[in-house]
């Protein structure tokens, strides 16, 4: 190109130079859309933080408990048992918000909120941290905290330990969300969307062991039970909750989340990257 | 003029993009001065914002080369947006929001604080007459106050360069006013405008240069006097004949022969160019044509596009 480095560099210079924009701010930066968006909506999220725990408690946990022989469940009230994995539960529900049509809609120019993002510093990848900072990290650091906190009040925890069901909670939405993510980025249409409700939050949902111990599946659908995420994390929480020893060593729990976490980030830092380039 | 009004922001050399088998953006040339405010015309479809998003960096060129500040898009899209306002052609403003948030929320990712965001989309929602309308959810405001609303956002980090792609489109007369008004302040303020349109007047009022593009290419380039000194006569002499239309005229004028410098008929009126209104006038008066009316004017850009597309710009809105 014709241009001098003179001129070049006199166009470039013309304000102070930036320092370049790290992955942490450029996520803080993107967050900030989804919380000023939650400020608007908070109220609604109460129903599933605590009307709706303290609703399974009473309908599931007391009533069909006081059917089940306490034999079934290792020697634990029934209400202990799925204590541990409804906290966890909230998180895939609330992801089954966040994750879903949002992303969808983020793409679309009757309001989404990527685009108005992209013409701005930040980053495809940026956007997607963003977004990810919220579903997998606020939302259920703050809500599934308030669901535990619930819970405790039907004495269904042994111990203090029972604080790292949330913990369990988060892996379980890192797991989950890029995947979301990657999945809603695809979608042609709203209607797709059930698809995702239909094949991935609502299986995983019942298939998880947390009503009912994981083994009771027939044997065809235990590798359900062990792909999915939301086992795993019920597996950790109860371990916390009631000191019932998890299915595989925790360490491993960990590592099969955090794995998911890993390869659903790559795979939606591609196609983020690929959809907000017109 | 001092040696920084001549820096050029925006450099582009054969710069192409395809989609697929879809070539939209077909080589062009052009370089933007600072200072400058320079426009992009062309029918539906002539590429003007598929390279409105490649010099804002969000689409990636398939082929040339652009440099926006001196910076190359690929490597350094965040440095530069940075310094960019963005106008889309769909506004693109987050309808769950209030009016005044979608400025703060924004001012957010330039990474400006809290209050300094606060101070500025005050005095942007006054810049362009939505204080009141602060609180109001955006999906409650009419399109043009949203268009006014997408303008003000784009100046909330103090851009260098705003490109405002089609930015009084479905504006009612009077807030079109408010926004050239707000151009041409912006302009005097020393921020370089980049701006695509299909009124000519808007073009003609706005912009020391401008390009015309169709079909993926740059057919004309210049000030719009100069396009107009180039490819058209001084005046235009426009015939209606009541009642007759496409074919009718297109017979009529071709019995014009040796009428003005060039004739064109169109689907309403037949165009007769020529240097001298009255005279060609008076030479129509001798033929035996018997128009309803004979308008003589001066020639606009909305003639130069039209002898340079071969098409008015209201069909091709239609
Ligand atoms: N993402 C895309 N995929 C495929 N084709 C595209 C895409 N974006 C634009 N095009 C095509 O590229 C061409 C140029 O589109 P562009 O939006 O740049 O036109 P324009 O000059 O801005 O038109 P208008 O005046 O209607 O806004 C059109 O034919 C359009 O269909
Ligand atoms: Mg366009």
């Amino acid at each position: 190109m014709s241009a001098t480095a003179a001129d070049r560099a006199a166009v470039a210079s013309a304000r102070p130079a930036e320092a370049p924009l790290g992955y942490a701010a450029g996520a803080w930066r993107a967050f900030n859309l989804q919380l000023t968006l939650y400020r608007h909506v908070w109220h609604g999220t109460v129903f599933t933080s605590v009307v709706l725990p303290i609703l399974y408690m009473i309908s599931i946990g007391i009533g069909v408990g006081s059917y089940i022989d306490s034999s079934s469940t290792g020697g634990i009230t029934y209400a202990e048992f799925i204590a541990p994995g409804l906290v966890c539960s909230v998180a895939v529900m609330m992801l089954g918000n966040d994750m879903t049509y949002p992303v969808f809609g983020g793409y679309r120019d009757w309001g989404g909120g990527y685009l108005a993002q992209r013409s701005t510093p930040l980053r495809p990848v940026d956007i997607l941290n963003g977004h990810l900072l919220y579903a997998m990290v606020f939302r259920p650091m703050t809500n599934c905290t308030v669901v535990a906190i619930v819970l405790a009040l039907f004495g269904v925890y042994s111990s203090a330990w029972a604080a790292l069901a949330v913990p369990a909670a988060v892996l379980v939405s890192a797991a989950l969300a890029p995947w979301l993510f990657f999945w809603c980025s695809s979608l042609k249409n709203d209607a797709m969307l059930n698809a995702v409700f239909r094949f991935a939050i609502m299986p995983i949902t019942l298939f998880s062991g947390v009503f009912f111990p994981a083994e009771q599946m027939p044997g065809f659908l235990q590798p359900l039970v062990w792909a999915s995420p939301l086992w795993h994390g019920t597996e950790l929480a109860r371990a916390a909750t009631i000191g019932i020893a998890p299915a595989l060593p925790p360490a491993l729990h960990v590592a099969y989340l955090v794995a998911l976490c890993v390869v659903g980030w790559l795979l939606a830092r591609r196609a983020v990257a690929r959809r907000l380039n017109f | 003029m001092p040696a920084e009004t001549n820096q050029t922001l925006v450099r582009a050399q054969d710069l192409r993009k395809r989609y697929g088998d879809f070539e939209a953006v077909r080589g062009v040339d052009f370089e933007i001065q600072r200072g400058e405010a320079f426009g992009f015309l062309g029918a539906n479809g002539a590429g003007k914002s598929t390279t409105m998003r490649m010099i804002g960096c969000v689409s990636e060129p398939t082929g040339g080369e652009i440099e926006v500040f001196g910076l190359d898009p690929r490597r350094d899209g965040t440095a530069i947006r940075g310094r960019l306002g963005v106008v889309p052609q769909d506004n693109t403003l987050d309808n769950m929001l209030t009016v005044f948030e979608n400025l703060t929320v924004y001012a957010g990712y330039f990474g400006i604080k809290r209050r300094e965001a606060k101070a500025r989309a005050a005095e942007l929602l006054e810049f362009v007459q939505l204080s009141g309308r602060s609180d109001d959810k955006v999906d409650d405001l009419s399109g043009g106050m949203q268009r006014r609303l997408a303008i003000a956002r784009s100046l909330i980090n103090r851009p260098d360069l705003v490109l405002l792609d089609e930015p009084t489109t479905g504006l009612d007369p009077q807030a079109r006013h408010l926004v050239w008004e707000r151009l041409f302040q912006l302009k005097q303020q020393g921020v370089s405008i980049l701006l695509t349109t299909h009124y000519m007047d808007e073009a003609e009022q706005l912009c020391d240069r401008l390009v015309v593009m169709d079909e993926g290419r740059i057919i004309a380039a210049g000030s719009p006097r100069e396009l107009i000194d180039t490819y058209v006569t001084k005046e235009v002499v426009e015939l209606r004949f009541n009642g007759l239309h496409t074919t009718d005229l297109a017979e009529i004028a071709s019995g014009l022969g040796g009428v003005g410098a060039q004739i064109e008929p169109l689907p309403d009126r037949i165009l007769v160019y020529t240097d001298d209104g009255d005279d060609t006038s008076a030479a129509l008066e001798v033929r035996d044509v018997r128009p309803s009316s004979v308008l003589a004017r001066r020639a606009t850009l909305e003639d130069v596009f039209l002898r340079l597309t071969g098409r008015a710009l209201a069909e091709d809105e239609a």
